[in-house]
């Protein structure tokens, strides 16, 4: 199995930040575990994606949420005509394969189903299949690849103690004002003003955070924006759709950013 | 103008030979009264005025005469007609005096109301006011514009019936309610009062400040809002005080100008270094310093954010029409210096014009608004333009006062400088005098709980436990007496603050309690019934059906929500050590119990778990003091704060006991789990124990006993030292050391929700 249908064919864009490239690539070249940590759509998913591709391996993606199994990671017996069948699930794919296993926001999981991946993260580097009896012995190639979102939920969701400290770890912002904005402005295909212009207003919102906001306008939201008025809506009308309404129901709140919006237009 | 002869005058005249003073005033009256009231009305009117006369006497008749007429002109000739049948009306029911009065104020009220209708309505209410509460009538009266500039009629209604009802045996509160003195007659009277209230929009200010500044300045409702003067917004040492409602200013437009006039003083504050020195300078140079500084904040608040011109833009309304006031040029200035658009063929105007556009870039200095303003103050001084620093009131309406631009000597000041205070100064005067002996009981706002001492015979003991003594390995029985006190109240606001002072925390923790209300559900595998197949389940038994073996039914899973039944007891240590001041904050620990206690109290309130705030401190065995700040069954309401805001730091920690008696309190509830919270400084001590583990064995073996209740004990430390003996007491797992206490508001909270999910 070549894992073809993981491989990215085209380069993603992604505008870095800061080391992170470098960080990135030695840590794979020790096949040290990474997670990464920021605020939902500052760009995690698009590094993870960009980094694969600079290194020409796979990526397996697995979005975790609160009902996960260990099972839906590691695979189980099915069914078929025969009798049962084996299917391996995606992180046995990976760890069998030799590609990059990102589990996006882990947190969501339960603490008793990451465990499943201790074996893996540490100079072991296995993956014992109980139910088959199998030891699954990790490919060279791959890695692990966790995101995390330290947010408001954190005292309730955390990672375990045991789970965090076999991960090295890059801090995620949303970039400066300029950056974000030749990244706005190359996403939504917008001049520079307007990106300008929807970064100021996405900070404005994130003056937000913890006053009415749980998070700010991510990179990702002034993105759709950017896309809005790129199609001939007005900024500000824009700004509803793709910033104000999604982020909250709060009225009080919801009024205050359009208030601002306004005030920056 | 004259319809009937002059000789009608003298029979009227003649008429009234025997009212002399009647007579004298109709003299006076008289041309008015025929340009007012129809010909054939005049003799009615006369009529009337004789009725007032026979009835009320002379001295009512003649007031009737006197303001009849302009009650006349302002709300129409019926209205005189039927103020003199009121008149006798309200005699009858509140006596002559108010009736005086209602001549007095009936003037002013029919130019208020403008309309016969309207005038009825007004003299309907005060009918009302006369049958339920007479003695109150004249006050009312006396303050009759005041009000009718705040309220329309059916407010007016609406809060006199709310102060009758209010006080519907108490003529004394009647009399403090109609006097305005009754803090609830202002606050009725604001809430009577049309337009959008600051309280409405107070969050959504709150949160559009900080989007666009970055920074939550306190904002404070400044109460009375337009009942004396006009308000305006105004800051001082870094608090806004924003007026409760800009009169008339409703919906949409109310929202905006509250949102003008806060970005208005942001601007300052941003842009506004430091506060310019009075100097020598003229009340009209002040009042024009000011202008030109709210021009240059403004010119740079909008560079920086252009949607802010749009905002301001639509209040200035001055324009080139009009009398050449110093007011009416400044407003016409104040317009002409941000809207590009405005031509003003005025010269000073226009020098205004080039002075300040002639360098943008010198914007940036705040000393150009002295310069500038300087200069125009001596012109408009020159063009003799009249200007009143008393009466001046900055405009438009979204500008702030200006008080805290201006570097005020706050020491008592020689007249003149008193002058120039009064230009930038609009404080409401309060002119709540009354005639008679109640002012001084009225200025006591009703709600303020006082301070009252707690004294030791205020105190009921409760109980009396047995105390350990491990060097006997047995119970002291009956060894300490628990005496509960009632807590000393202080002063609700402190514990608002509290939670203003975390704003950020108190969204944190709304946010879990959110999360943890609805109980996060439970998947339950391998169940014999569910709404969904376990696939594991599934499988396995397929499998064990195939290999030959009896399966398990249990194949299902369903989702769960888990609820909570739980009791939780918070006991402070209220000891004369946690008045120590700890840390950068420059809280004292008591303060930081307090304020760990109010997040999470207020945390709970919201999540429906019953709990309970204790706290104690002892002096010997005989007397363990015992609080109960909140019960289980109490609401976290105004009593609860002001008791929690009382607490107050003294004597030792005799823990034991305290741990028992809560214990014993947590026991009687019926939740499926207990938890007493206790939070503590330092070890246990007493000042009749010498034996530093004595109190130390006591309490561990206090904590033991109520372990075998079922009770969970779990201790916040705030002692960095005190590993040794918190764990000896609590055990090990039990004990949790906050090393920086600052942090200790943020951090129970939060323990509480790990204990408690």
């Amino acid at each position: 199995m070549d894992l073809d249908e993981y491989r990215l064919r085209d380069e993603p864009y992604y505008r870095a930040i800061a080391d992170e490239l470098r960080l990135f690539e030695a840590a794979y070249a020790e096949r040290m575990p990474l997670m990464l940590k920021g605020p939902t759509g500052c760009g995690k998913t698009r590094f993870v994606e960009y980094m694969a591709w600079r290194l020409r391996k796979p990526l397996i993606t697995v979005a975790c949420h609160e009902d996960m199994t260990a099972s839906d990671l590691v695979g189980r017996f099915l069914l078929d005509a025969e009798g049962t069948a084996w299917h391996d699930g995606p992180l046995t794919l990976a760890a069998r394969h030799g590609a990059i296993c990102y589990l996006d926001e882990i947190v969501e999981a339960r603490q008793d189903t990451t465990v499943v991946i201790h074996p893996l993260t540490d100079d072991r580097r296995v993956l014992p299949l109980e139910k088959r009896g199998e030891l699954v012995r990790a490919h060279p190639d791959f890695a692990l690849v966790i995101s995390y979102n330290p947010g408001y939920q954190s005292v309730l969701k955390d990672l375990k103690e045991s789970t965090k400290q076999r991960f090295g770890a890059i801090d995620f912002g949303y970039p400066d004002i300029a950056i974000e904005a030749e990244i706005v402005a190359h996403e939504a295909r917008v001049g520079r003003a307007v990106a300008e212009l929807l970064v100021a207003i996405g900070q404005r919102s994130r003056n937000l955070r913890g006053h009415g906001l749980n998070e700010g306008a991510s990179t990702r939201m002034l993105i759709q924006a950017g896309r809005l008025v790129a199609r001939g809506i007005a900024i500000e009308a824009a700004c509803q759709v793709a910033l104000v309404v999604p982020i909250t129901d709060d009225a009080d709140i919801r009024g205050a950013l359009t208030a601002a919006i306004a005030a920056l237009v | 103008m004259a319809q009937r002869p002059p000789e009608h005058r003298h029979v009227a005249i003649d008429w009234l030979a025997d009212q002399p003073e009647l007579a004298g005033t109709l003299e006076l009256v008289w041309r008015q009264a025929q340009a007012i009231f129809p010909a054939e009305r005049l003799s009615d009117w006369l009529r009337a005025g004789r009725d007032v006369a026979d009835r009320l006497g002379s001295h009512a008749a003649l007031g009737f005469m006197r303001n009849s007429p302009s009650v006349a002109t302002a709300a129409g000739a019926e209205s005189a007609f039927a103020l003199a049948t009121a008149l006798q009306e309200i005699a009858a029911c509140a006596g002559g005096g108010a009736a005086l009065a209602l001549l007095v104020a009936a003037p002013a009220a029919a130019r208020r109301l403008g309309s016969t209708q309207a005038f009825g309505e007004w003299l309907r209410v005060l009918r009302l006011v006369a049958d339920r509460a007479p003695e109150s009538l004249g006050l009312l009266l006396q303050r009759t514009e005041r009000i009718l500039a705040t309220i329309d009629l059916r407010g007016l209604e609406g809060w006199a019936l709310r102060g009758i009802r209010a006080a519907e045996n108490e003529p004394e509160r009647r009399l403090r309610y109609f006097a305005l003195i009754d803090p609830l007659a202002k606050h009725a009277l604001e809430q009577e009062t049309e337009g959008l209230e600051f309280a409405d929009v107070e969050r959504e200010l709150k949160a559009y400040v900080t989007a666009l500044w970055r920074r939550a300045p306190p904002l404070r409702a400044l109460p009375g809002g337009g009942v004396e003067v006009p308000r305006r917004i105004s800051f001082e040492s870094g608090i806004i005080r924003v007026p409760t409602a800009f009169r008339g200013w409703a919906g949409r437009g109310g929202r905006e100008l509250f949102r003008a006039a806060l970005a208005h003083v942001l601007a300052h504050l941003q842009f506004t270094p430091a506060r310019f020195p009075l100097g020598g300078l003229k009340p009209i140079q002040v009042a024009l310093v000011s202008l030109i500084e709210d021009a240059r904040v403004e010119q740079r608040a909008i560079a920086q954010y252009p949607g802010l011109r749009r905002l301001w833009l639509p209040f200035h309304v001055a324009d080139a029409s009009g009398a050449v006031t110093a007011p009416a040029l400044m407003a016409r200035l104040a317009r002409a210096l941000i809207d590009p658009s405005y031509a003003d063929p005025h010269g000073w105007i226009g020098k205004a014009r080039e002075l300040f556009f002639a360098d943008p870039s010198a914007w940036q200095q705040p000393g150009l608004s002295r310069t500038i303003g300087g200069l125009l103050g001596n012109d408009l001084g020159q063009m003799r333009a009249q200007f009143n620093a008393r009466t001046y009131v900055v405009e438009p309406l979204y500008r702030d006062d200006n008080q805290g631009l201006w570097d005020l000597p706050a020491s008592p000041a020689p007249a003149e400088v008193e002058a120039l205070q009064e230009s930038v100064r609009l404080e409401s005067r309060e002119q709540d005098t009354l005639g008679g002996g109640y002012g001084a009981a009225g200025d006591e706002p009703a709600n303020r709980a006082s301070l009252v001492p707690v004294g030791r015979e205020l105190g009921i003991p409760v109980a009396r436990y047995p105390e350990w003594d491990f060097l006997i390995g047995r119970d002291r029985n009956e060894w300490t007496t628990l005496i509960e006190y009632p807590p000393a109240e202080g002063q609700e606001e402190t514990i608002d603050a509290v939670l203003e002072c975390y704003p950020e925390l108190v969204w944190r923790i709304k946010a879990l309690i959110r999360a943890a209300k609805v109980s996060r559900p439970v998947r339950l595998t391998r169940q014999s019934e569910g709404d969904r197949l376990d696939l594991e389940a599934a499988i396995a038994a397929t499998i064990d059906r195939r290999a030959g073996l009896a399966p398990s039914a249990k194949v299902y899973a369903r989702l769960e929500r888990r609820f909570r039944d739980l009791s939780v007891l918070v006991l402070i240590d209220a000891s004369q050590s946690t008045n120590d001041v700890i840390g950068a904050a420059g809280k004292t620990v008591l303060e930081l119990e307090r304020d760990a206690a109010t997040l999470l109290g207020h945390a709970m309130d919201g999540m429906g778990d019953p709990f309970a705030v204790h706290a104690f401190c002892s002096e010997t065995r005989e007397n363990v003091h015992y609080y109960r700040l909140k019960d289980f069954d109490e609401d976290w309401n105004a009593v609860v704060k002001r008791r929690l805001a009382g607490l107050a730091g003294r004597f030792s920690t005799r823990m034991g006991a305290a741990l028992r008696h809560a214990g014993r309190e947590l026991a009687q509830r019926l939740s499926y789990r207990k938890l007493l919270l206790f939070i503590s400084d330092g070890e246990p001590s007493d000042i009749d124990i010498a034996d530093r583990r004595y109190l130390v064995e006591d309490a561990r073996r206090a904590v033991l006993s109520l372990r075998q209740q079922g009770i969970d004990v779990f201790c916040v430390g705030l002692d960095a030292a005190g590993d040794g003996y918190l764990a000896r007491i609590f055990g090990r797992d039990n004990v949790v050391q906050i090393d920086a206490v600052e942090r200790l508001p943020e951090r129970l909270p939060l323990l509480y929700f790990r204990l408690a999910g």
